[in-house]
C-alpha cells in the first residue's frame, strides 16, 4: 500500500506542478482521477470518478485572486479512498467537496507566504544577476507541489484505514442518497458556465443544444461539431470580406518590428511561459514569471550588469494576465526591449505602459476564449465519453483544449514580436472580437446544453395510478420533454447563482436536496 | 442607473468582463480616468477587452461626472470602473448617486501595505478614506460578485 501512496502523492504533485506547465488543464480531475486509478489497479473507476469530479467541479476556475476550491488535491484523495475502500463515485464525490474546499485554505495561505520573496527578486534584480532570479522563480513554485505533497501523503496515511471504516460503516440507503446527490451536482457546474455565457440573444443555442441530444440522441461530440458550424454560420466568418489594407500608413505604431533577434529565442519566450503562475503571489501576482520569460531575451540584448539590472527591475514589476494570451504579450515586450537597446531615447517608460495596457484587456479576452468555450466543449466531449469508463475520455479532454492552446499561445509570440501591437489596433478597428466573443457562446451554450440532457441522470420514480394502470410519471414526462427534470434542475441553480449565492453553498444545497429526494422516494 | 463603482487598477479585465458584467446584467461601462481618456493605445487595448452586447465609455473624471449628473443617461445600467482611491472621492463627491464604493483590485507600490489580498493602501489614503466613510458611502471589498462583502473600515488598522 505504501507504493501506491507514494504514487498517489506523485500525482497530486504532478497535478500541482500545472504552474510550470502552461494551466494545460493536466491537473483536472478528468486526468488524475484515471491515473490514481491505473495505480489502485482499477483504472475504469478511476475514469468513472474522474469524469463524475469534473462535472461537479467544471464551473469551478480561476478568475484574478478568486481562488476556487483545491480540486487537484479534492480529487486525488477522494478517488484514492473510493477506490481503496470499494465505493462508488458518488462517496469520492461527498469526500471531495470537504477536502477541496479545506485543501483551498492551505493554497490561498502559499500564496500571501510567497510574496516574502519578492524582496530577494528585487535584490538579484540590482544585482543583475539573472540565474539567481529564475533559480528563486523555481524554487518558489516547487513549493507549492511540495506542500501539497506532504499534505496528501499524512491524508493517505493517516486516512486511508479510518476512511475505510468509516466508509464500511455508512448505511446502504446514506448510498443512495448520495448517488442521486452525485447526479445532480454537476447542475452547478452547467448553471455557473451559463452564468458566463447565457443572455437573451444567445439563449436559443443552449436549447438547440438540448433539444438535439434529448430528442434525437445525438451525442456531445457531435453537438460540438454542430456548434462550430452554427456560429460560423452566425458570425458570418465564413462570409468575411477581404481585408482591406489601408490603415498601413496610419499613425506610427508603438512597436515597429524588430527581426534582428534569432527565432530560437523568440521561442523560448514560448516555452518560459508555461512556467509564468510558478511563483503566483497576492502581491506581484505573476512578475517574476514574466521576468523568467523574458531571461533568454535580455540576455541577447543586455550585455553590462548595469543593463542587465535596469531590465530585470522593469520587468519584476506586477503583472497578470491570461496565461493562455500572455505569450502576445511578452513578444511585443521583447520587439520593445529590442528597439530600446539600440537607441538611446527609447523610453524605457513605454515598455510598462504597454503591458499594463494590455494586460487586463487581453486577460478578459482569453480568459473567457478558454474558460468559457474551449474547457467546456473539452470537458463535454471527454465526460460524455469517460463517464462510461472510457480511457479515450480524458485524452480527447486534453488533446481539445490542448492543441488550439498551445498552437495559439506559440503562434501569438511572433505574432506579437513581428507585428506588435499594430496586430491588435487592427483587431480593434474590425469587429473579429465581437463575432469571436458571440461565436465561442454560441458554441459553448450548445454543449452545456447537450451536457444537461445526457450528464445528470435524475429521474423521479414516482407512480401514478395502481395496479395494472400505474404508470410512472417519468413514462409521462419522458413523452413530453425528455430529460425535463435536469433542465429544470439546471435552471434552479442558474437562479440562485444569478442571486449571487455563493458556489459552496449551492454545492452543499444540492448535497442535501439529493439525498432528501432520495429518501423520500421523489427522485432517483 | 450605477450598478456598481469599482476600483479596479486594470480597470476592464477577466473580473470585470466575465463575472461581474453578466451579474449585474450591465449594459455600459463607464471607464473614468483622465490618463486614459487621452491616450489612444489604451483605449484601443480596453476595447478588445469590452464584453459583446457592452458599450464602453472612456471619460475623463470631469466629463464622468457630467455624464453620470445627466438624467438622460439614468436609462443605462453603468458599471463605473476607476483607478485609485483618490479618483474614487473626486466621483464621488461630484456624484451624488454614488453610495457605494467596491474595491476590486489596486497593487502595491512603494510605502504601500495590503489591507486584503488584492488591495494596498498608503498612509496618505487613509484620511481620503475616512471621508468618505463619513459621508456614509459604503466602502466594501470584493473580487467578484458572489465573495462576501468585506467592509474595509474593519481593515484600516491592520
Amino acid at each position: 500500500m505504501l507504493v501506491s501512496f507514494i504514487l498517489i502523492t506523485l500525482i497530486a504533485m504532478f497535478g500541482h506542478s500545472e504552474d510550470f506547465l502552461g494551466t494545460t488543464l493536466l491537473s483536472r480531475p478528468l486526468v488524475l482521477g484515471p491515473l490514481v486509478g491505473l495505480v489502485l489497479g482499477d483504472l475504469s473507476q478511476g475514469v468513472v470518478i474522474g469524469a463524475t469530479l469534473e462535472l461537479i467541479f467544471m464551473g469551478n476556475i480561476k478568475v484574478g485572486a478568486a481562488i476556487p476550491p483545491d480540486v487537484i488535491t479534492g480529487g486525488v484523495l477522494s478517488t484514492a479512498f473510493a477506490i481503496i475502500s470499494g465505493k462508488g463515485p458518488s462517496i469520492a464525490m461527498a469526500l471531495a467537496v470537504p477536502i477541496s474546499i479545506l485543501a483551498e485554505m492551505a493554497i490561498s495561505g502559499l500564496f500571501v507566504f510567497r510574496a516574502v520573496f519578492n524582496k530577494r527578486f528585487t535584490v538579484y534584480a540590482e544585482e543583475g544577476d539573472y540565474q539567481k532570479l529564475q533559480r528563486l522563480h523555481v524554487l518558489s513554485g516547487i513549493l507549492k507541489p511540495l506542500l501539497m505533497g506532504v499534505i496528501t501523503f499524512t491524508a493517505l496515511l493517516l486516512g486511508a484505514d479510518v476512511m475505510k471504516s468509516f466508509l464500511d460503516s455508512i448505511p446502504p440507503w446514506v448510498n443512495d442518497g448520495l448517488k442521486v446527490a452525485a447526479n445532480m451536482l454537476p447542475a452547478l457546474g452547467f448553471a455557473l458556465l451559463l452564468n458566463l455565457m447565457f443572455n437573451k440573444k444567445v439563449a436559443p443555442y443552449f436549447f438547440l443544444g438540448f433539444v438535439l441530444t434529448s430528442y434525437l440522441k445525438l451525442p456531445v461530440i457531435a453537438i460540438g461539431a454542430l456548434g462550430v458550424i452554427v456560429a460560423l454560420i452566425i458570425t458570418d466568418i465564413t462570409h468575411k470580406s477581404a481585408p482591406t489594407d489601408d490603415d498601413a500608413d496610419e499613425g506610427e505604431s508603438p512597436v515597429e518590428p524588430a527581426p534582428e533577434l534569432p527565432k530560437k529565442t523568440i521561442r523560448s519566450l514560448f516555452f518560459r511561459s508555461l512556467a509564468l503562475e510558478a511563483n503566483f503571489n497576492f502581491e506581484t501576482w505573476q512578475n517574476s514569471g514574466f521576468a523568467f520569460s523574458m531571461i533568454p531575451v535580455l540576455k541577447k540584448l543586455y550585455t553590462t550588469k548595469q543593463s542587465m539590472s535596469a531590465a530585470l527591475t522593469r520587468h519584476l514589476q506586477f503583472f497578470n494576465t491570461s496565461p493562455y494570451g500572455s505569450t502576445l504579450i511578452l513578444g511585443i515586450t521583447a520587439a520593445m526591449e529590442a528597439r530600446k537597446s539600440k537607441s538611446e531615447d527609447f523610453d524605457e517608460e513605454s515598455i510598462n505602459a504597454v503591458k499594463t495596457g494590455l494586460m487586463g484587456p487581453l486577460a478578459g479576452v482569453f480568459d473567457s476564449l478558454f474558460w468559457g468555450t474551449f474547457k467546456v466543449i473539452a470537458a463535454g466531449v471527454g465526460a460524455s465519453l469517460a463517464i462510461k469508463g472510457n480511457v479515450l475520455g480524458p485524452i480527447l479532454f486534453l488533446l481539445i483544449f490542448n492543441v488550439p492552446h498551445l498552437v495559439l499561445r506559440y503562434q501569438l509570440t511572433f505574432i506579437g514580436y513581428n507585428t506588435g501591437t499594430r496586430f491588435l489596433q487592427n483587431l480593434a478597428k474590425t469587429n473579429v472580437m465581437d463575432k469571436l466573443t458571440v461565436g465561442s457562446s454560441i458554441l459553448g451554450l450548445m454543449v452545456i446544453g447537450a451536457m444537461t440532457a445526457t450528464l445528470m441522470n435524475i429521474t423521479t420514480p414516482i407512480t401514478l395510478g395502481s395496479d395494472d394502470t400505474a404508470t410512472t410519471l417519468q413514462s409521462i414526462l419522458d413523452q413530453i420533454v425528455p430529460n425535463i427534470i435536469p433542465l429544470g434542475l439546471t435552471f434552479l441553480t442558474f437562479y440562485f447563482v444569478k442571486k449571487n449565492m455563493k458556489p459552496t453553498w449551492l454545492l452543499l444545497g444540492l448535497l442535501v436536496a439529493g439525498f432528501l429526494g432520495s429518501i423520500l422516494h421523489i427522485l432517483a | 442607473m450605477i450598478k456598481l463603482t469599482r476600483i479596479d487598477d486594470r480597470l476592464v479585465h477577466g473580473q470585470v468582463a466575465f463575472t461581474w458584467v453578466p451579474a449585474l446584467g450591465v449594459d455600459c461601462l463607464l471607464v473614468a480616468n483622465d490618463k486614459v481618456a487621452k491616450d489612444e493605445f489604451q483605449k484601443m487595448t480596453l476595447n478588445l477587452a469590452k464584453p459583446a452586447n457592452t458599450k464602453l465609455v472612456i471619460k475623463t473624471l470631469a466629463d464622468a461626472i457630467v455624464f453620470l449628473n445627466d438624467e438622460k443617461n439614468g436609462k443605462a445600467n453603468v458599471l463605473i470602473l476607476i483607478n485609485s482611491i483618490k479618483d474614487a472621492a473626486t466621483l464621488a463627491a461630484g456624484v451624488p448617486a454614488i453610495t457605494s464604493i467596491n474595491f476590486g483590485g489596486i497593487r502595491g507600490k512603494a510605502g504601500s501595505r495590503l489591507i486584503s489580498k488584492a488591495i494596498a493602501i498608503t498612509d496618505d489614503d487613509v484620511p481620503v478614506l475616512q471621508e468618505m466613510l463619513q459621508k456614509n458611502i459604503e466602502l466594501e471589498i470584493r473580487q467578484v460578485p458572489t465573495d462576501s462583502k468585506q467592509k474595509v473600515e474593519s481593515l484600516l488598522d491592520k
